[in-house]
Order: structure tokens, then C-alpha cells, then sequence
């Protein structure tokens, strides 16, 4: 017994009991972090996002689970801020047993998220539309809804030649997202001959939008675009704008159906049009989602949930397909799903990670949010 | 640019009182208890929420709702003072701002578990949204925060400097040991300011309510600002928390239009800055050179 020290044995004694537990919980479940707002100011539509998970969980699990597993969903919450996303990822990210990870719907929280998750280097899911977080070579990214690229092409062209506006306003956050969005619109709109009256951004978080109103009031147009990041300031907007008799037509990012924002706003966005990368009536896949949601959660859903709903599904396909746990195979198995009929619409991953490449006009009737058409763009090659 | 003029002043004077009357909350506590109370916000919040439960959970009647919060939220004051202020009392300023901060972060949290994190929406205190005068459209809530604003100053100037009550909140404040010995009640002075004190806090929450919608966040939002406007108007200074907090809102409201709408939270700062480089005391700011 010379060549073992007590310490050593009482080391490998730990790992002989340790080892098993491990193995058998690896073995339990396949385990997903989630990064999700349960406090700050998006608290409201994190609830919707986990809502959407657990949707999707139970229905998989329902089914046999993958690979003869269950999944199990670990929630970490981002507190609606940048540092908070960072902290929550890196305490799941420590747990080596995380097979995937679903993040925010927000593209400033995916973006600060970013560097950590390609140091971790297993896939992430993301809901964020910043055209950039798919294309800055980070190769751990998959995106579950169409980027802004698609937005501003579909917001650019329904807006100039379907409701043959000329002279238009865009305003927008100067978050990620925003600034991501506006970005994007300027070039659409460039590429159709037309450069915005008035561009203008605001910092998230605001009591007051007159000043932004009445810029938009003197500057003539006769369309309003927006990429609004948060309901409670598209309400304020929204509420001041028909305040100070601002009738112009309005043509909005998907935030502008947010079931928040039509609650807090109420018959200000009556008449609005929107973008959607979630519609109800948009396919049946759809449909079928928002009876299923409407059911247990007694809501309707918006695309705060839809696209975790699908995350969770397209991961359980891709972990199936790879019939693996290991990252790069979940990787090259996400890349390949093609076809897929989510409640957001038909998945077709291309090489950057972006899964959708199109969008849906809806109106707001007098409350009521009405399909208008899908607009569907050709896949990047 | 100058058409707009008129309905920016208005808004911003609007935006202003809001942060006024809250200032008032903090100006009454540093005055009477000498505490810096950073759950000022969080009383605002709390009234909203109690509004919200008895007006539209309840059924209870608009003016009822109102009140009821408003007084509810004066008998949490004392409880507030119970929890939070009472049992460091003897201990420095600074361990009792440190129990304050506290509370700010368990108070939105609590309504955060209770209620969950959906924004509601609550009607304001008249029917119409407001009305046309001339350029300016009269937003008739922002029109009832300026009212109620100028009553509370002028409520809570006659109380502070008129009556015997007042004169024994400030004897209190400026030293309890002599205080005592006079025969005031410091336990009663202290309970009293703390109760009025979340009564504004409340009076501020349920009049911006409809304008900001009803959040666990909308306490944060106030109390950063209606702070500022106690410093530029002068640490503990009446006047100076209602100057402070027009000054605030209309540098926001002004900078956002004509300078730059992405830093409207910043103008508000520069001229926290520049009234402490040009006036450290900020502008009414005599307390402090009493008490030295």
C-alpha cells in the first residue's frame, strides 16, 4: 500500500461514488439550459417564452422523449438585462451535462451571451433578429424566427408598394435590436429609391414620447415604421401619438401584435399594420399551436412563445437525427433540418443559422389581429 | 420647430410634477427623520398596484379606489417605518439609506410573486383623454398630476412652516434628544412622517398610473428621477423639490425634441452636474449650510 496516500484514496473513493450518480442522470434526461426573463422588464414575456418550452417539453416527453429520454428544461433567469443574460448562461453553461441551450428572444441579451456561448461550444437557439448575431462567424447560433433582414424587406416592400407610401418615418430603439432594424429598413428602403423623412431613436424605458411624436407630426410623413424593443413604450407611444392627433398609418415590427402591447394600448393600434413572424392564421401548424396554447394556458400566444416552442422541437429532432448528444453532430443535425412545419412557419436552416426567411402582414382589427399574407424570401445560398 | 414649443413646455411640465410630487416624499423624510428613503419609488408602485386590486379586482368605485390606496398606503408607512427605520434608528445615516435600498429591491420583487410580471392599465381620472387649446393638447391626467402637485407644495408648505405640527416634525428632525426633552412625541413625529411620506409616494403612483401603466418597474423609474430632482433643487428643501423636478422633466421633454431624443435621460444628469459644480447645495440649498 506504499504508493497510496490516504488522500489519494479517499480521492478515488469519492469519484467511484460520484462516477455513477453522474452517469445516471446523464442518462435521466437530456438537459437544456434556458435563459429567460423571470424579472425586469420583459418578466411579462418571459412567461410566454416558458410557457411555449413547457408546450413543446410535454408534448416530446409525451411522445417517448429522444433517444429514449426525457428532455428536462433548466431555467436561469436573465433579469431582462445584459449582465443578468451573461450570468445566466454561465451558470448553466458550467453544468457539463447542458446538451443545448435556449436564449433570448432579445438581440442585445443574445449579443452579450454570444462570446460565452462560442466558448462553450454547444448550440444555442435564439429568438433575437439582429441580421448580425447569425453573421459575425459564431457558429453555435440557430435562429428560430426570420431575421431583420426579412423584416425591413417585407415592412419595406408591403409599405412603398402595397399601400404606396413615399414619405416615411422610422423610429426605433438604440438597443441591438433597434439599431439592427433600423439598419436594415434604411438599406430596404435605399434599394427601393426611398430615403426616410425622419429617422429618429430613443432609449428604452420611456414616460413620455412627445417630443418623438411631434418630430413625427412636423416631418410630414404619411407612414410610420417602427422597431419598438418593449410593449410598455410602444403603449406610451402608441397612446400619445393618437393623443396629439396623429392619424398617419403605421407599419410596425412584430412588437406592435404583442399580446401586451395590444392590451396596454388598446384601440391606439386599432387600423395598424404589422409584421409577424407569428400569425395564428398564418398556416395550420399555426393554428393547431394556438389551440393547443389557448387550452392550457388559457391566453393567446404570441411569438414570445412560439419560437421556444419550435427551439425545443427542432432541437429534439436534430438530437434524434444525430442519434448523439455531441455538440458538433447536434450541429450539423440542426443545419440539416429542412422543411420542418413549426408554429412560426417552415423551417429551412441555412449555413449561418437562421431557420426562417419570411414574414406575415396581419392588421390590427379593432383588436383582433388579421392575417393579410406571408411573404416568404428566397434562402441565402 | 417653435410651433411645438408649447405643447412641449406643457408636457414637460406634466413629466415635472410627476417627479415632483414624489420628491416631495423624499424632501418630507429628510426633513422630519433625516432619512434618505431610496423606497420612495417603490411607495408609488405599491399605491398603484393597491389601486389596480381594489378598482379593477375589487369593483370598488374610481374615487374610492383612489382614496383607499392613498390612506392603505399611509398605514404601510408606519409599518415601513416599523421594519425598516425603527430598529437602526440609533445606527449611522448610512446603515439606515443601506435598509432603505433594501426594501426597494424586496418590495417590487414581492409584487413581482404575487402578481406576476403582466402591465396593466388603469383609467385615468377623468373620462376624456384631455382636450385642444390652441396649439396644445391638454392631456387631462398630466393636467391633474400639475393640480395636485401645486396643492400638495402649498399643503405641505402651510403644515411644515405654519403649524405647531410642523414645527415639531422639524424639532424633531434637527434633534430628537431636545425634542424629547421639550415633550414632543418623537415616536409619533416619526410614525406621522413616515405614514405621509408613503401617502405622496402613493398619490404620485395612482396619477401617473394611467400615463405609465401600471409595473413592478415604474417605482425605479421614479425614484432615479425624483432623487435628481432633490439634489438640483437643494437637499431637503420644499421649493426646491418642486423646482428640481420641473427642471428635470423639462430638460428631458426640451433635449429630447431640439438636441437629441436617444439621450433624453441624460439631460436631466448634465444639469445635476452642472447645478452641483455651479451650486454644491443645489438651488434652494440652505439646509445643509443650518445644519453644519
Amino acid at each position: 500500500m506504499t504508493g497510496i496516500t490516504r488522500r489519494a484514496a479517499m480521492l478515488g473513493t469519492t469519484a467511484a461514488l460520484a462516477a455513477p450518480a453522474i452517469i445516471a442522470r446523464a442518462a435521466d434526461t437530456i438537459r437544456i439550459g434556458v435563459t429567460s426573463p423571470e424579472t425586469g422588464a420583459a418578466a411579462e414575456s418571459g412567461q410566454y417564452m416558458r410557457d411555449g418550452i413547457n408546450l413543446a417539453v410535454a408534448a416530446v416527453n409525451a411522445k417517448g422523449g429522444v433517444l429514449g429520454r426525457q428532455i428536462e428544461t433548466i431555467v436561469a433567469d436573465d433579469q431582462t438585462t445584459n449582465p443578468g443574460a451573461v450570468l445566466a448562461f454561465s451558470k448553466l453553461a458550467s453544468d457539463p451535462s447542458m446538451v443545448a441551450f435556449i436564449g433570448s428572444i432579445r438581440s442585445t441579451q443574445v449579443q452579450a451571451m454570444a462570446p460565452s456561448v462560442l466558448k462553450t461550444a454547444k448550440p444555442m437557439m435564439i429568438g433575437g433578429t439582429d441580421p448580425k448575431l447569425t453573421h459575425q462567424g459564431n457558429r453555435w447560433l440557430f435562429r428560430c424566427r426570420p431575421n431583420d433582414t426579412y423584416s425591413a424587406k417585407t415592412i419595406a416592400s408591403y409599405g412603398v408598394h402595397t399601400l404606396g407610401h413615399k414619405k416615411i418615418a422610422l423610429i426605433a430603439s438604440t438597443d441591438a435590436f433597434g439599431t439592427g432594424g433600423r439598419d436594415a429598413l434604411t438599406a430596404e428602403l435605399k434599394a427601393l429609391g426611398i430615403t426616410p423623412v425622419l429617422t429618429i431613436g430613443y432609449a428604452n424605458q420611456q414616460a413620455d414620447f412627445t417630443p418623438v411624436v411631434l418630430r413625427i407630426r412636423s416631418s410630414g410623413a404619411d407612414l410610420i415604421t417602427s422597431y419598438f424593443t418593449y410593449e410598455t413604450d410602444l403603449g406610451v407611444f402608441a397612446r400619445q401619438l393618437r393623443q396629439l392627433g396623429v392619424r398617419t398609418q403605421w407599419l410596425g415590427s412584430p412588437s406592435i401584435v404583442d399580446t401586451a402591447a395590444l392590451e396596454l394600448a388598446g384601440p391606439a393600434l386599432y387600423g395598424t399594420y404589422g409584421v409577424a413572424d407569428y400569425a395564428v392564421d398564418a398556416s395550420p401548424e399555426s393554428k393547431a399551436y394556438a389551440a393547443d396554447f389557448q387550452k392550457h394556458f388559457g391566453k393567446v400566444p404570441d411569438n414570445q412563445s412560439s419560437w421556444a416552442f419550435d427551439a425545443i422541437n427542432i432541437l429534439a429532432i436534430a438530437i434524434g437525427n444525430a442519434k448523439s448528444t455531441d455538440p458538433e453532430a447536434v450541429r450539423t443535425a440542426i443545419l440539416s433540418v429542412q422543411g420542418y412545419k413549426g408554429a412560426e412557419g417552415e423551417y429551412d436552416f441555412d449555413q449561418n443559422g437562421d431557420g426562417l426567411h419570411g414574414y406575415s402582414v396581419v392588421q390590427n382589427q379593432a383588436g383582433k389581429i388579421n392575417f393579410i399574407k406571408y411573404v416568404e424570401f428566397p434562402k441565402p445560398s | 420647430m417653435l410651433a411645438i414649443l408649447p405643447q412641449l413646455l406643457y408636457t414637460g411640465l406634466g413629466i415635472g410634477a410627476i417627479y415632483a410630487i414624489c420628491s416631495l416624499g423624499f424632501v418630507l423624510l429628510i426633513r422630519a427623520a433625516n432619512v434618505v428613503n431610496f423606497a420612495q419609488g417603490q411607495f408609488s408602485m405599491l399605491g398603484a398596484y393597491i389601486m389596480l386590486v381594489l378598482l379593477v379586482g375589487l369593483g370598488v368605485p374610481y374615487w374610492a379606489a383612489f382614496l383607499l390606496a392613498v390612506v392603505l398606503m399611509a398605514a404601510f408607512g408606519i409599518l415601513f417605518a416599523g421594519a425598516v427605520y425603527w430598529p437602526l434608528r440609533h445606527r449611522s445615516q448610512l446603515t439606515v439609506i443601506i435598509s432603505t435600498i433594501g426594501a426597494s429591491i424586496l418590495l417590487p420583487n414581492a409584487v413581482l410573486a404575487i402578481y406576476g410580471p403582466s402591465p396593466a392599465t388603469v383609467p385615468g381620472l377623468f373620462a376624456s383623454s384631455g382636450f385642444q387649446l390652441g396649439p396644445v393638447f391638454v392631456d387631462s391626467q398630466y393636467l391633474s398630476i400639475i393640480v395636485v402637485a401645486v396643492l400638495m407644495v402649498a399643503l405641505q408648505y402651510v403644515v411644515f412652516e405654519k403649524t405647531l405640527l410642523g414645527k415639531k416634525l422639524q424639532a424633531t428632525s434637527q434633534d430628537k434628544e431636545m425634542a424629547a426633552m421639550l415633550g414632543i412625541s418623537v415616536v409619533g413625529m416619526v410614525l406621522i412622517t413616515f405614514a405621509y411620506s408613503a401617502a405622496l409616494g402613493a398619490l404620485a403612483g395612482v396619477l401617473v398610473a394611467p400615463v405609465l401603466f401600471v409595473s413592478v418597474g415604474m417605482g425605479a423609474t421614479l425614484a432615479l428621477k425624483a432623487f435628481a430632482a432633490n439634489i438640483i433643487g437643494g437637499y431637503g428643501s420644499i421649493p426646491g423639490a418642486i423646482i428640481g423636478g420641473i427642471v428635470i422633466g423639462l430638460a428631458e421633454t426640451l433635449g429630447a425634441a431640439y438636441i437629441s431624443t436617444p439621450y433624453k435621460d441624460a439631460f436631466g444628469f448634465v444639469i445635476l452636474l452642472a447645478v452641483l459644480l455651479v451650486r454644491p447645495r443645489g438651488i434652494f440649498g440652505e439646509l445643509i449650510a443650518e445644519k453644519a
